[in-house]
C-alpha cells in the first residue's frame, strides 16, 4: 500500500509543477505568445496529469481532463482559434483542473455538476468545428496563430512517393498499381509502426496497451508482437525489454502527425519508426516479415526514403520532405534506420519541439538544455543545511577562542582556522544555493488567486509580475504564499475600486496589482502594489481608536497610521465578506513574516495606490549578527541593518520638545531607543562607555540602538521563541552562542513599530 | 479487584495501580509541589538563564536545551513570594506543556509519590491564586502537596506594550 501511497505523491508532486507550467504558459499567451511551443507545453501538461489520474482512478478529474485536451487538441489543430474567449475558458479550466487535484488529494468529493458548464462549452467549441469542417486550401490563414504547421494534411509525402523510384523489380508493378490509383491511395493510407519501448519507457508507467489503444482509435490496427528476442527463462531478466511491435495501421485519415502525437509521451523513450505503406501491402498485413518491410522502404541510397522520425516529419509539414529525407544505408537495416527521436530532436523544428525545447521557453527560465537535476527529499537538504549550521557557529566559537597570545604561539593552528572559516562558509553558500529557489513558484500560484478575487468583487483586476526569478530560499518560500495571499486579497478588496468608481476617477478600469520581487544586499524585497484608493487613513484611526489601539489623545502621523493595519484584530471593513474583514490577516502577515526574520513596511497615497513591502532574509539557516550585551545580558543585531557604531562618549545627543533623547548624525535627527530602557532592565555602565548602534528599519528610517557593549560579530543560526513560548516585542527570536547561553535577536523594525502602542499605553 | 489485590505482592508499598497516580514532588521553601510523572522530561541543574525583556518577573528567562529554546518559570515567584535566588543547588524541572516545552525552577526535588486519584481534594476557595494554579491537593505522609496547573503557571508571561 505504500508503495502506492508513494507514487500517488509523486504524482501530486508532479501535478503541482504541471499546474504551475500551465498558469506560466498561459500567462505568456495572455500577453500575445501564441506560440505553438506553448500549446504544446500546455497539451502534454494536461495529458499528464490525465494520465496519472487514470492509473490512480480518479475518474472525474479524467473525465474534466479529457474533454479540456479534446478542446485543446482543436486549438492545436487550429481547428477552433484561441482568442480571447477560449484563452480566458482555458484558463479557468485549469483552475478546474487543479480543483480537481485537490480534491483527488485530499480525497474529497466535488460536486457531481463541477465543472459542467466548461465541459459543455468545450464540446459545443469541439462539436461546432468537426475536422471536416476544415478547408484543405487555404484554411492556414483563417486557422489563427497556432500551429499552422499542422494544418498540412499529409498527402503531399505520399505523392513524394513517385519521386522515390526506381524500386526493386519485384515490387515495381504493384507500385506501379498503387500510384495509378494515387487518390485511393490517399484515401487509405497505411502505416507500418516499429515500436521499440527503452526500460524507461515502463520506469515512468507507460503502457504499449495504452498506446495500441489510441492508435487503434485512429484506424484498423493489427499488431504483431515480436518475441524472438525474448531469451530462455533461465536468462531472463525480470525488469529486462524483449519484446517489440510491429504494427500496421490502416486508416483513411490518419496523418503522419496523429500517429507521432500518439508516441509524443514515450518520445525519447523508445526506438519508433514509422512508415507510410502503399495499400499493397496489405497482404503482408498479419505477417510483417522483415524481409517485405525492407523491401518496400529500401530504395537506392541517393533517393528520398519515407522513414518519418520526428525531426523530419516537423520538416515534411515544412513542405520540403525531399531535401530532409533520410538516405537509407543498407538494406540490411530492418525497416530504414531507426532513428532516435532524441537524436532527431537536435534540430527540431518548431512544431514539433523537443521536451528540452519547450523547456527554454520560460522566459526567465535558466534551465538549459544540458542541464540534469535530481529529485531530493527536503529533509535530507535540511540535514545537511542544519549541520552545516551547526559547523559555522562551531567554527566562529573557535575563532573566538584565539586571543592573541594562543594566536602568536600557534600560527599553523591560525592558519587552519582561517581556512576551515573559508570553507564552512563556502559550503554553507553551495547548501543555501541548493535550498534557493525562483519565487516564481509562489508568484505563479497569484494570477487565479486574483481572477477569483475579482469575480467575487465584481472588480476589474489584473496582475503584473516582476522579477519572478529571483532566488530565496525554499523555506522562506513557503512561508510566502499566506502572507501574499492576505496582501493580495487586501489590494483587491480595499484597494482597487470598483470599475464604475475608477472611471470617475478618471482611472483606468482596469485596476493593477503588481508583485515584485528584487534582491537589495542580503534581503529580498518583494512588494505588493495597487494603484487603488490608498489607505482610508481617517477611517484607520477613527477604528483603531474605537479599538483601544490608539489611545484617543494620540495623533499619530500618517505612516504610523498606515502601520496600523498590521495591529493584531484590526479591521476596517464594514462589511465581513469571505475575501477579507475579520480582522485575521494583516497580522497575520507581520506575525508570518517577522517568524522568518523579515519585517513589512507599508506606503500609501491617498487616491493613488499602497504599496507594501516584505523585506525578507535571503536565508533562514544563518545570519551575520552583531553580539553585544544589554544590562549583562547578550543580545544580537542582525548586520543587515547596522549602518555604523558610535561610542556615546562621541555621539551627539539632543533632546527633542518632548523630552525624548535624539541623536544628530550627519545633518539627520534619528530616534534614540535605549534597549536597556525598552527592556525594562537596568543598565550598569555609564552613558559615556556605551554604544550607540544606527540601524535603518524598513523605509530607510534610522533609529539609534545604545547599548552596554559591543563584543564582536559572527554567525548565528536563528531559533525561534515561539516554539516553546510567545513572541515578545521587540525580539525577533533567539540564538544559541558558542559557550551554549542563549542570545536574543533585536528586533530593529519592531522596535520602531511598536513606539506608537508604547505611547499609547 | 482480585487481581489487583494480587499485585499488592509484588510491590513494596508503591502500587501502581488504574487508579493512582504518580508525582514528581519538589518544594518551594518549606511547601511540597507535585506534578505528574509523565509531564516530566528532564531535571537539571540551574545553570543561569539568559533574561527576556517585557515579561513577568516569574519568568526568568531562557535556556539552551539542546538546540531548542527553553523559557524558565520561576515557581516561587508565580505564587507571589518574590523571585528565587537561585544557587547550582537549585534545579529546573522541564515539562511538557501542550505542545511546548518549559522549565520550571524550584529549590529541589525531593521524590516520587504514588497517590490515590481518590484523595486528591479540592483547593479550598478563597485565595484565587491558590484555585489558579492548583488543581487539587493530596495528602502524603501527612504533608499536602499542591498538583500544579501547569498550563495557568505558564500563561499571561508577557507584559504588553
Amino acid at each position: 500500500m505504500s508503495d502506492l501511497d508513494d507514487f500517488k505523491a509523486t504524482y501530486f508532486d508532479e501535478c503541482s509543477e504541471l499546474l504551475t507550467e500551465l498558469e506560466e504558459q498561459f500567462a505568456a499567451i495572455q500577453g500575445g505568445d501564441r506560440t505553438s511551443d506553448r500549446l504544446n507545453a500546455v497539451f502534454r501538461a494536461i495529458h499528464s496529469i490525465k494520465g496519472g489520474g487514470g492509473a490512480f482512478g480518479f475518474s472525474e478529474l479524467v473525465a474534466f481532463a479529457h474533454a479540456y485536451e479534446t478542446l485543446l487538441d482543436h486549438v492545436r489543430d487550429g481547428r477552433i482559434e484561441l482568442g480571447e474567449t477560449v484563452t480566458v475558458l482555458c484558463i479557468r479550466a485549469n483552475d478546474i483542473v487543479a480543483d480537481f487535484v485537490n480534491a483527488a488529494k485530499a480525497g474529497t468529493k466535488l460536486g457531481a455538476g463541477y465543472g459542467a458548464d466548461e465541459r459543455q462549452q468545450f464540446d459545443a467549441l469541439t462539436s461546432g468545428n468537426a475536422p471536416e469542417v476544415r478547408a484543405p486550401a487555404g484554411g492556414d490563414d483563417e486557422s489563427g496563430p497556432a500551429m499552422d504547421e499542422f494544418d498540412l494534411d499529409f498527402v503531399p509525402v505520399m505523392v513524394n512517393l513517385e519521386t522515390a523510384a526506381p524500386v526493386p523489380a519485384a515490387e515495381e508493378a504493384a507500385m506501379d498499381d498503387n500510384f495509378a490509383a494515387a487518390p485511393l491511395v490517399a484515401d487509405k493510407p497505411q502505416w507500418e509502426i516499429r515500436f521499440a519501448p527503452h526500460s524507461e519507457l515502463y520506469a515512468r508507467a507507460n503502457d504499449p496497451l495504452l498506446l495500441f489503444r489510441e492508435l487503434a482509435n485512429l484506424g484498423e490496427l493489427t499488431v504483431v508482437a515480436r518475441l524472438n528476442e525474448i531469451p530462455p527463462l533461465a536468462d531472463f531478466e525480470p525488469f529486462g525489454i524483449y519484446c517489440t511491435w510491429d504494427l500496421t495501421l490502416v486508416s483513411p485519415t490518419a496523418t503522419a502527425e496523429q500517429i507521432a502525437e500518439v508516441f509524443e509521451f514515450v518520445e525519447g523513450n523508445c526506438d519508433l519508426s514509422i512508415v507510410p505503406l502503399a495499400p499493397r501491402s496489405v497482404t503482408s498485413k498479419g505477417d510483417p516479415s522483415l524481409a517485405d518491410l525492407a523491401a518496400i522502404v529500401t530504395p537506392p541510397a541517393d533517393a528520398a526514403e519515407e522513414v518519418i522520425s520526428f525531426a523530419d516529419l516537423a520538416d515534411a509539414v515544412k513542405k520540403d520532405m525531399p531535401k530532409r529525407a533520410v538516405p537509407v544505408p543498407a538494406p540490411a537495416a530492418p525497416v530504414a534506420k531507426l532513428l532516435k527521436p532524441a537524436e532527431a530532436a537536435a534540430d527540431p523544428a518548431p512544431s514539433m519541439a523537443s521536451e528540452d525545447d519547450e523547456r527554454r521557453t520560460g522566459p526567465e527560465d535558466r534551465r538549459g538544455a544540458g542541464v540534469q537535476s535530481i529529485r531530493v527529499d527536503l529533509d535530507k537538504v535540511d540535514r545537511v543545511v542544519n549541520m552545516v549550521g551547526e559547523l559555522v557557529i562551531t567554527q566562529s566559537m573557535l575563532t573566538q577562542q584565539m586571543d592573541d597570545t594562543l594566536r602568536a604561539r600557534y600560527q599553523e593552528l591560525v592558519r587552519g582556522l582561517e581556512v576551515l572559516a573559508q570553507t564552512t562558509r563556502g559550503l554553507q553558500d553551495a547548501v543555501m544555493a541548493i535550498r534557493a529557489q525562483p519565487v516564481k513558484s509562489v508568484f505563479s500560484r497569484m494570477p487565479r488567486l486574483v481572477r477569483e478575487l475579482a469575480q467575487k468583487t465584481g472588480k476589474k483586476i489584473k496582475l503584473e509580475t516582476i522579477g519572478e526569478a529571483t532566488e530565496i530560499d525554499k523555506t522562506v518560500i513557503e512561508q510566502l504564499s499566506d502572507p501574499l495571499t492576505h496582501m493580495i486579497r487586501n489590494s483587491a478588496d480595499h484597494g482597487i475600486e470598483t470599475p464604475d468608481r475608477r472611471k470617475s476617477l478618471g482611472k483606468p478600469e482596469i485596476g493593477t496589482i503588481r508583485l515584485s520581487a528584487e534582491q537589495a544586499g542580503g534581503n529580498i524585497l518583494i512588494a505588493v502594489e495597487d494603484d487603488g484608493g490608498g489607505i482610508n487613513r481617517e477611517r484607520v484611526l477613527e477604528v483603531a481608536r474605537h479599538k483601544g489601539i490608539v489611545a484617543a489623545d494620540t495623533t499619530p502621523t500618517d505612516e504610523q497610521i498606515d502601520q496600523l493595519i498590521f495591529a493584531p484584530g484590526f479591521s476596517t471593513a464594514e462589511t465581513v465578506s469571505d475575501i477579507s474583514g475579520r480582522g485575521v490577516g494583516m497580522d497575520v502577515v507581520l506575525s508570518n513574516i517577522k517568524k522568518i526574520g523579515g519585517s513589512v513596511h507599508v506606503k500609501s497615497k491617498t487616491g493613488q495606490g499602497t504599496r507594501m513591502t516584505l523585506r525578507l532574509p535571503l536565508t533562514l539557516a544563518v545570519l551575520d549578527v552583531m553580539l553585544v550585551k544589554v544590562s549583562g545580558s547578550p543580545y544580537v543585531i542582525p548586520l543587515s541593518s547596522i549602518v555604523e557604531t558610535i561610542q556615546c562618549s562621541r555621539a551627539d545627543f539632543g533632546r527633542a520638545p518632548s523630552g525624548a533623547k535624539v541623536l544628530r548624525v550627519r545633518g539627520e535627527y534619528v530616534q534614540v531607543v535605549d534597549l536597556a530602557n525598552r527592556f525594562q532592565m537596568m543598565s550598569e555602565a555609564d552613558l559615556g562607555n556605551r554604544f550607540v548602534v544606527l540601524c535603518e528599519a524598513e523605509g530607510g528610517v534610522k533609529i539609534a540602538l545604545i547599548v552596554d557593549d559591543i563584543i564582536g560579530q559572527q554567525q548565528v543560526v536563528i531559533k525561534s521563541l515561539e516554539e516553546n513560548f510567545e513572541s515578545i516585542d521587540g525580539i525577533a527570536g533567539g540564538t544559541i552562542l558558542g559557550d551554549g547561553n542563549v542570545a536574543l535577536i533585536v528586533d530593529v523594525q519592531g522596535l520602531k513599530a511598536t513606539k506608537l502602542h508604547k505611547n499609547a499605553a | 479487584m482480585d487481581n489487583l489485590a494480587l499485585k499488592d505482592d509484588y510491590g513494596t508499598g508503591t502500587q501502581v495501580t488504574q487508579n493512582s497516580l504518580q508525582l514528581i514532588a519538589f518544594s518551594i521553601g518549606e511547601q511540597t509541589y507535585g506534578v505528574e510523572i509523565t509531564t516530566v522530561r528532564e531535571i537539571r541543574a540551574w545553570n543561569g538563564a539568559t533574561p527576556l525583556p517585557n515579561t513577568r518577573e516569574y519568568v526568568r528567562g531562557v535556556i539552551n536545551l539542546r538546540g531548542t529554546i527553553v523559557p524558565i518559570f520561576d515557581l516561587r515567584a508565580r505564587f507571589g513570594e518574590g523571585q528565587t535566588s537561585p544557587t547550582k543547588n537549585h534545579v529546573v524541572v522541564v515539562m511538557s506543556v501542550g505542545d511546548k516545552w518549559v522549565g520550571i525552577l524550584v529549590d529541589a526535588v525531593s521524590d516520587i509519590l504514588t497517590v490515590d486519584r481518590n484523595d486528591i481534594h479540592n483547593v479550598p476557595e478563597g485565595n484565587t491564586m491558590d484555585t489558579e494554579l492548583l488543581n487539587g491537593i493530596v495528602t502524603h505522609e501527612s504533608r499536602m502537596v499542591g498538583l500544579i496547573d501547569l498550563h495557568a503557571v505558564v500563561s499571561g508571561a508577557k507584559v504588553d506594550g
